[in-house]
């Protein structure tokens, strides 16, 4: 196959890539719709007409003005209708091919290519739909084993699969059971309540549904309305997540692991060795009381939509099998160390920042609305809230790693080589100051930024001795000052 | 970090400071006049207007007197082989260490208001984060730009 000459997709791309402009923009879409639909005048038809072909059109130029060859292990993608963009990826530069395939792609047997590269200036290139074959091709002329386009037997060597770890049915059941996507379904459901609305209030139906009704108290109804409202939450929250992890698989090779997840929509991520740069454990708020956890580690260098470097490495597990999974997937990551606590001093920081806002404010409320005695439960849940943020707040370190545990809605323990530690803080507020508190802050690298692990109010002395025991000097000369009358507690104790 | 061979930053910075803080806050000195426009100063608004003023006044007043010299007192920097100390703040203290094999790049930047006291700023990035010391002499800051470079290529070989 000629990979020397420029090529085009496979015209199926015109269709992905139209499928892919109305994806990104379908909110934007489906408000014009409601809006349109109800001035149901014959302009606003021929609109969504010429929209929608507007869309394929573009789709089509698109697909036509992108061209792509690879020369020299170097690979050029001309691209763009109005403004042509000339990007050329190298071979050294590259660090990451993925092939894949979505819906579209699969029903018409092709696969979509994304290559990557590495560092802060991170470009990626994505080629849309191709046959396998061409996608085997482009992988072989450009990663570096297969150096010259004569090693036929290059497809091959790097397809040796390692060890691959599933996810079984019943954890992804209860992943999805517990996942707690709430936010994201609650803001869907939001934004089609709101538009939906005015078309159910012009038809009378609310009216005709609120005389149904026998008339019970307002708290009643809005009761009913959370619990409907949450129970659908939940259904979505459930839903999705059974998309975006089932068929999850972890495969390990060489230099690399290998992430793929998702049932309609294929994700695979690579993930280099080389790249990771710190490993953490998330235990959600309805996963830790039934003793499960999921695992996410920080990769460097190319982040997804939102640039952040952060990626599931394994959805769901028991907690006391977190540490045999780490042993065996990233044995670098592998600690037990001694993790020194906040002094009893601190905690009524903690609840005191937890609380004091939601007290205040609920103290206003109360009073100018007269509102049921009930609303003080609210601080009450924030003042346990706080107590159980100091109770998870935790940090220790060695020669070689950092491990940090707290909390902000879920407990978070995030465990960090020494040598990948972008910069490294402690800080103190006048308040801080006058308390011998202290706040520690370690940044790592995660996708296009930083990504940062923070403990508050730490014994003064502590906090020194943190920044000091982890700049280079002390590392050499090899001191290890012993930690005495500090508050233990093993880490990252599971 | 050793301490002993930390350095203070150039006292002309101050200056620099209280004029961006001058600036940047006056909006505090519009509030009372907004106030003023839509309430007038009858009755009430007589003394919620004075308190305001006042209030707006000395939280201006703290931020160009008061608090640049003090920034400036607590401004720290200490380079060596291996790291770089940062060490600043009045009303929340931080102390920040960089270790040079991380520095992906390192800048200096002029504004106007720098270039008319002859100061520069030295950037530092990492792939996480980006920190600057602010106001030094532009030469210094030159020579601190290229030591720091050379000593972060240095460090990049050992890793």
């Amino acid at each position: 196959m000629m990979m020397f000459e420029f090529r085009r997709q496979h015209p199926i791309a015109a269709l992905t890539r139209s499928v892919n402009l109305i994806r990104g923009n379908i909110v934007t879409i489906l408000v014009f719709l409601f809006i349109g639909a109800q001035s149901e005048s014959f302009p606003f038809l021929i609109m969504i007409g010429a929209g929608f072909a507007l869309l394929l059109i573009s789709g089509v130029l698109d697909w036509w003005r992108f061209v792509f060859r690879v020369e020299e292990g170097e690979m050029h993608i001309k691209s763009g209708i109005l403004v042509r963009k000339n990007l050329y990826l190298t071979k050294d530069r590259i660090q990451v091919i993925d092939i894949s395939s979505g819906v579209i792609q699969r029903f018409f047997g092709l696969v979509k290519v994304d290559i990557q590269t590495a560092g802060s200036t991170s470009r990626a290139a994505m080629i849309e739909a191709v046959p396998l074959e061409t996608a085997k091709e482009i992988k072989r002329l450009l990663s570096n084993n297969g150096a010259s386009p004569e090693a036929g037997d290059a497809i091959q060597s790097d397809e040796k699969p390692g060890k691959v770890y599933g996810l079984p049915n019943k954890d992804l059941l209860i992943a999805a059971s517990t996942s707690g996507r709430f936010g994201i379904a609650l803001s869907i459901l939001g934004t089609l309540f709101s538009q939906v609305e005015p078309v159910i209030r012009e038809s009378n139906l609310f009216e005709y549904v609120i005389n149904l009704l026998p008339t019970e108290t307002d708290a009643v109804m809005i009761g009913a309305i959370i619990v409907v409202f949450v129970v659908i939450a939940w259904m979505i929250s459930f839903f999705s997540t059974l998309l975006m992890y089932g068929d999850f698989s972890l495969e390990l090779n060489e230099d690399e692991l290998v992430i793929s997840r998702g049932i309609f929509e294929k994700k695979r991520i690579t993930v280099p060795y080389k790249r990771i740069q710190a490993l953490f454990v998330t235990e959600g708020i309805l996963r830790q009381p039934l003793g499960y956890c999921s695992v996410h580690i920080h990769s460097a260098g190319y982040g997804d939509e939102q640039g952040s470097g952060a990626i599931v490495l394994y959805p769901l597990i028991r907690r006391d099998k977190v540490n045999s999974l780490i042993k065996e997937v990233t044995p670098q990551y592998h600690v037990e160390l001694p993790g020194l606590k906040p002094p009893t001093r601190a905690i009524r920081r903690y609840i005191f920042r937890s609380a004091f806002v939601l007290l205040l404010i609920t103290a206003v409320l109360y009073y100018t609305l007269s509102l049921s005695n009930w609303f003080w439960l609210v601080p009450a849940l924030s003042v346990w809230w706080g107590w159980q943020k100091y109770k998870d707040a935790a940090i220790g370190w060695t020669k070689t790693h950092v491990v940090i545990s707290n909390r902000t809605l879920s407990k978070k323990t995030a465990i960090i080589q020494r040598g990948r530690i972008q910069d490294l803080s402690v800080s103190a507020s006048w308040i801080q100051r006058f308390r011998q508190l202290q706040s520690a802050e370690v940044y790592v690298a995660s996708g296009d930024h930083g990504s940062s692990f923070t403990i508050e109010d730490i014994e003064e002395q502590d906090g020194e001795r943190f920044l000091n025991e982890l700049s280079h000097q002390a590392v050499l000369e090899g001191e290890d000052a012993e930690k005495d009358q500090a508050v233990l507690t093993p880490l990252p104790g599971w | 970090m050793e301490k002993s061979s930390s350095k203070k930053i150039s006292p002309k910075v101050i200056g620099v400071w209280r004029y961006g803080s001058a600036i940047g806050f006056a909006f505090l000195l519009a509030l009372p006049v907004i106030y003023y426009s839509i309430f007038g100063f009858r009755q009430v608004h007589l003394w919620i207007l004075l308190t305001v003023s006042a209030l707006c006044l000395a939280v201006w007043l703290l931020n160009v007197v008061i608090l640049p010299p003090l920034q400036w007192k607590r401004w720290r920097y200490s380079i060596n082989q291996y790291e770089i100390g940062l060490l600043r703040g009045v009303l929340v203290q931080t102390e920040t260490l960089i270790p040079l094999s991380r520095v992906q790049h390192v800048d200096t930047r002029q504004g106007p208001v720098l270039r008319w006291y002859g100061l520069a700023s030295v950037t530092i990035s990492t792939a996480a984060t980006t920190h600057e010391i602010p106001g030094l002499d532009a030469e210094l800051a030159d020579r601190l730009r290229r030591r720091i470079s050379t000593y972060a290529r240095l460090a990049d070989d050992d890793v």
